[in-house]
């Protein structure tokens, strides 16, 4: 019993991190009548249909759908292009590779904001402002420095014994990656992976100023958007249900994959 | 950390380096080009007063937001039943800016644009590089439905300043936005409550409200644009058009006007006397809109979207109506009716595009009385021509919008310096938040503002404009 | 940094039999153009341009208008020291801070601390440590955009979850408009950050006290050390770096707060630029009033700002390194 003390703090700091959570899930089966009177009404009965409204009026779904999309494309392109860059830079001397190294990384500590108008001009220059793949490229882009930084030195790490042996078999440079370096490196991928995905999937300021068409917002943008742009129609369970659509999966995700995403989101402030 | 990784600090610095070194690399956003060319008119006459030449394309983009663009389909009917050989090509589009933007810097624009939703183009900018055809010939040319009646006197108050930038009216708005203060009709006759006219009976129909524990007033706190517009309605009520043309115009002490204090003052008593509701003040749109259709409270000020707005939440049998903002004192200006309207979604036709006459015919065409009343009856919303709504059935909140707008004839108070000056209508607001909550005095709230017009009107980086 | 000098291929690295050395050597140079151009294309135009073009454009007094930016030299700087709400925005960047990364810091230290010396003895980690730190962890897995809306609809006065809490505690007399106060509106920002923040330094905290070798904890219990000195002298200096590096990653989100604000606060931004940003200013005069050349000359004075901050927190790190 000596410990209990330290459990109520513990438990308070679980209560406080995850009740606002339980809050926002269960407002979203109650009735806009429930919500708008006390945040302790139990809801009368369940309403589920608080969510085919959310997915299909309030556009949730498309939403949804253009996350899926935007992120699946930019973790892609950003694995692939990050990837081999990572790998040239880390194994390859050639003049210039440490230019190259720190051009690529030293944008990471850039503000974004700073990059926010010219950024803006160059995407609408280009005519991909509000298009998805203008998102793709973006997100692929302002990902890439990371994942070079962290992958440079995992590739650094890796034997080159294997990588050796296969160049003498006749394998070309493409066939050493492809075959040999990235199955070697995958924990590192997959950290590196799980970091882009979360950082991408939860990004707010890029689409806000670069996918001003409602029928491409993403996730988070759209939902921000139904809470506070003005001309909407109020649906206040269906935002709730809405919340509930975003959050649920991310969680239920984690607490599966715990001990993979822990180390994937805190892959940049270990290094 | 492992000893081969390279350390933050020797990023850092690298990347202060590049960052101050790489400018020179850069490519320039900035830059631009310009062409163009356009078609030859036809003969002028009576039924063709622009000179259209029958056979020329016409090119009409649209946005297609809330209003669709059926009303627009139905006009282009009538231009090509007029001009036989004519070919429409008609786009109804989102983000206007983002598509045409490019088009209009290529000098290769349409000939039409409804420029609404957002993403649009920025008119000020294009007007400033003379992209805009000047519609003055289109005002004086006979109206569609009545040949010895001009265009221009068959519109609502406001429409032709609503549309001039820089002295040249560019702007034609299709729809008609009114603001005012919002209650459920059936609340006010089951309580036997009037609409007051002045601001002394509005404080005492509050004080009826309040008894019967509602609260009499809510606004959207989050948002205090929403307070500051009766404060103006209300100046304006008392300082007349005169007030109206100095703030707008940025003349000194223009705020200092007696009425603006009074107005201030008025607004101030709201909150001083309880009539707000509390908590009003952090509430979003959304939620006081909410709360004041659950009936927690009595009056909300608002525009005539309202309705729209509330559609999914408003209880049956609730028939929100839309009130004139009171005349602080009987020695009003203006009539107690005047409100505050102002015109909305722009039509433009570029200077560049290759069938001019062919767009300022089309929007001739497109402002007539019948293309009119489709788009009331379609969408619900008032037209910026007179009499558009006349014989169709409108919504309890639609009606009190258009008799409204008809009560106050040109007592319609629209100010300008909200749209010219965006830095001035944020320092109003912030400080109309400060006033309704208390934390000003209507003095300071006057200081504030003041000083706040003063500075806009020293700084020359900001573009003014003049209201005539 | 010195293995960038060791690199362990060669651009002319082993390769099939048959080619004459330098065709080898071009093929190898071939790969690495192609292994690099894609991302270095995509890193030029949008990374490295638009960074560049924004101090270029910080001198300029661009509306957005194609061809018509003027030279301004540092007309937009000048103005920038007497704008009142833009000084507002600075003002409250620097309080979040100064506060933000040391709450958020010493609460994660403080629970990882529990979760991992709290255990029976004082050497091992608690019951349920897996538990909590799933649950701290939370918040880390949402956007910060729904984070915002959450707290938002969390923060409302009349049927808000904060103020619903503390009317059935029986503590109605603290229920307040918690965004629409002057005085509180930044603090209820500032806790949303602290509470999306606490499980993710706590679960990087936990971590590092786990590496460290538990015959120390020992040594110290066997002297009788109490728990805080413990902490004091002996996790506090090993987590030195994990708590620089939490302080420079919070900093870095203390100086933007932008989603936050943007989408919780009255105005947004206030009440009265109370809750005004950097970052907000920057978009608000960007997007919505197209002042682009004062507003990258916003981004401009944000950028060394954040300079400034980082080589003031790693600079720490050089001395002690020194030191040690």
């Amino acid at each position: 019993m000596k410990r209990f003390p330290l459990h109520i703090a513990l438990g308070f700091w679980a209560i406080v991190t995850a009740f606002p959570l339980l809050w926002a899930v269960t407002s979203s089966v109650k009735s806009d009548t429930e919500i708008l009177s006390s945040p302790w009404t139990v809801p009368e009965r369940p309403r589920w249909e608080n969510f085919g409204r959310a997915w299909n009026e309030a556009s949730i779904g498309q939403y949804f759908l253009n996350s899926v999309i935007v992120v699946g494309g930019a973790l892609f392109l950003t694995m692939l292009l990050g990837g081999i860059a990572a790998y040239t830079l880390a194994r390859y001397r050639f003049p210039g590779n440490r230019f190259v190294y720190y051009l690529f990384v030293t944008s990471q500590f850039f503000p974004t904001f700073l990059a926010l108008v010219p950024l803006f001009f160059t995407v609408e220059q280009m005519g991909l402002l509000g298009t998805k793949l203008g998102l793709i490229l973006v997100y692929a882009t302002f990902a890439t420095p990371f994942t070079i930084f962290f992958l440079h030195a995992f590739f650094r790490t890796l034997p080159s014994a294997i990588a050796e042996a296969a160049f003498i078999d006749g394998c070309t440079h493409w066939g050493v990656f492809f075959r040999v370096m990235l199955p070697m490196a995958r924990p590192g991928l997959v950290s590196v992976a799980i970091f882009n995905f979360l950082g991408l999937w939860n990004q707010y300021l890029l689409p806000l100023v670069l996918n001003p068409d409602p029928e491409n917002y993403v996730l988070a943008q759209g939902l921000a958007a139904l809470s506070t742009s003005q001309g909407y129609q109020s649906d206040w369970s269906g935002l709730f249900a809405g919340l509930t659509i975003a959050m649920l999966p991310v969680l239920l995700a984690y607490v599966c994959f715990q001990r993979y995403i822990q180390a994937g989101a805190t892959a940049g402030a270990v290094k | 950390m492992s000893s081969h990784e390279i350390s933050r600090r020797s990023m850092l610095r690298a990347a202060a380096v590049l960052g101050l070194s790489v400018p020179t690399l850069a490519a320039c956003v900035t830059a631009g080009g310009n062409a163009g060319q356009q078609s030859q008119g036809g003969d002028k006459s009576s039924t063709n007063p622009f000179g259209v030449k029958a056979d020329a394309p016409l090119e009409v983009v649209v946005f297609k937001g809330a209003y669709g663009d059926d009303y627009v389909i139905a006009a282009e009917a009538v231009y090509k039943k007029q001009f036989g050989g004519s070919v429409i090509d008609h786009k109804g589009i989102q983000k206007v800016g983002d598509t045409l933007r490019p088009r209009f810097v290529a000098g290769n624009p349409p000939d039409v644009v409804n420029n609404t939703g957002a993403g649009r183009l920025d008119i000020a900018a294009l007007t400033q590089s003379q992209q805009l055809e000047n519609l003055d010939k289109l005002l004086d040319s006979p109206s569609w439905d009545d040949p010895n009646v001009k265009v221009r006197d068959t519109l609502l108050p406001g429409v032709i300043e609503d549309g001039t930038y820089d002295g040249s009216f560019v702007r034609f708005n299709y729809a008609y936005t009114a603001w005012g203060l919002w209650y459920s009709k059936p609340l006010f006759e089951k309580n036997g409550w009037m609409w007051p006219q002045t601001w002394p009976e509005m404080l005492e129909l509050c004080e009826d409200i309040k008894k019967t524990g509602v609260a009499p007033w809510t606004y959207q706190g989050k948002f205090p644009e929403y307070m500051t517009d009766p404060l103006l309605v209300m100046a304006v009520h008392g300082g007349g058009m005169d007030l109206l043309k100095a703030i707008d115009n940025l003349q000194p002490n223009a705020w200092r006007h007696e009425s603006v204090k009074a107005a201030a003052e008025a607004i101030a008593e709201l909150s001083g006397k309880g009539y707000l509701m509390p908590g009003s003040e952090a509430l979003s749109h959304t939620e006081a809109q909410a709360a004041w259709c659950q009936g927690k409270a009595a009056i909300i000020p608002s525009g005539s979207w309202l309705e729209a707005e509330q559609k999914s939440v408003t209880p049956a049998g609730f028939d929100m109506v839309m009130g004139a903002v009171p005349s602080l004192s009987s020695s009003s200006k203006l009539k107690t009716n005047a409100i505050h309207a102002a015109s909305s979604e722009a039509y433009l036709v570029p200077s560049q595009g290759k069938n001019v006459q062919g767009g300022l015919e089309f929007l001739r065409m497109l402002f007539s009385r019948n293309a009119m009343k489709d788009f009331a009856k379609a969408v619900g919303t008032l037209p910026s021509v007179k009499g558009a709504t006349e014989g169709i059935t409108m919504s309890p909140a639609l009606s009190s919008v258009a008799e409204a707008v008809k009560k106050a004839g040109d007592d319609t108070i629209n100010y300008r310096h909200r749209i010219w000056y965006p830095t001035l209508t944020k320092a109003v607001d912030d400080a109309v938040a400060e006033l309704v909550t208390r934390r000003i005095t209507p003095a300071e709230w006057v200081d504030r503002v003041q000083k706040a017009a003063d500075d806009l009107a020293k700084d020359t980086s900001i573009k003014k404009y003049e209201r005539k | 940094m010195s293995v960038l000098t060791r690199p362990v291929e060669r651009a002319a690295a082993p390769a099939p039999p048959a080619p004459s050395q330098r065709r080898r050597l071009n093929r190898g140079y071939g790969f690495v153009i192609g292994a690099l151009a894609p991302a270095l294309v995509l890193h030029l135009i949008f990374i490295v341009s638009p960074y560049a073009q924004a101090f270029y454009l910080s001198l300029t007094d661009w509306n957005g208008v194609a061809g018509k930016a003027n030279f301004v030299g540092f007309d937009n700087f000048a103005r920038l020291a007497g704008d009142s709400l833009f000084l507002d925005a600075i003002k409250n960047n620097l309080l979040l801070l100064l506060l933000m990364p040391a709450a958020t810091i010493g609460i994660g230290l403080f629970l990882a601390t529990m979760i991992q010396r709290g255990g029976a003895n004082g050497r091992s980690g608690v019951k349920g440590a897996r538990f909590y730190e799933i649950v701290f962890f939370f918040p880390q897995m949402l956007s910060v955009a729904i984070v915002a809306v959450l707290w938002g609809f969390a923060y409302n006065p009349n049927n808000g979850l904060i103020n619903g809490v503390l009317r059935a505690i029986g503590l109605d007399g603290l229920a307040r408009s918690w965004l629409a106060e002057p005085g509180l509106a930044l603090f209820a920002v500032m806790a949303v950050m602290i509470w999306s923040g606490v499980g993710f330094y706590m679960v990087l905290f936990s971590a590092a006290i786990d590496a460290i070798p538990k015959e120390i904890f020992e040594a110290a219990l066997i002297d009788g050390s109490t728990g805080w000195t413990t902490f004091r002298r002996i996790t506090l200096p090993l987590l030195r770096d994990n708590v620089q590096v939490a302080f420079v990653y919070l900093g870095m989100v203390a100086l933007d707060a932008f989603a936050l604000v943007q989408i919780m606060t009255v105005g947004p931004g206030g009440p009265d630029g109370s809750t005004e940003v950097m970052g907000l200013s920057l978009y608000r005069t960007a997007f919505e009033y197209g002042k682009f050349g004062y507003a990258s000359a916003m981004g401009v004075a944000l950028f060394f700002g954040t300079l400034v901050f980082a080589l003031v927190a790693l600079r720490g790190n050089k001395n002690r390194t020194e030191l040690a």
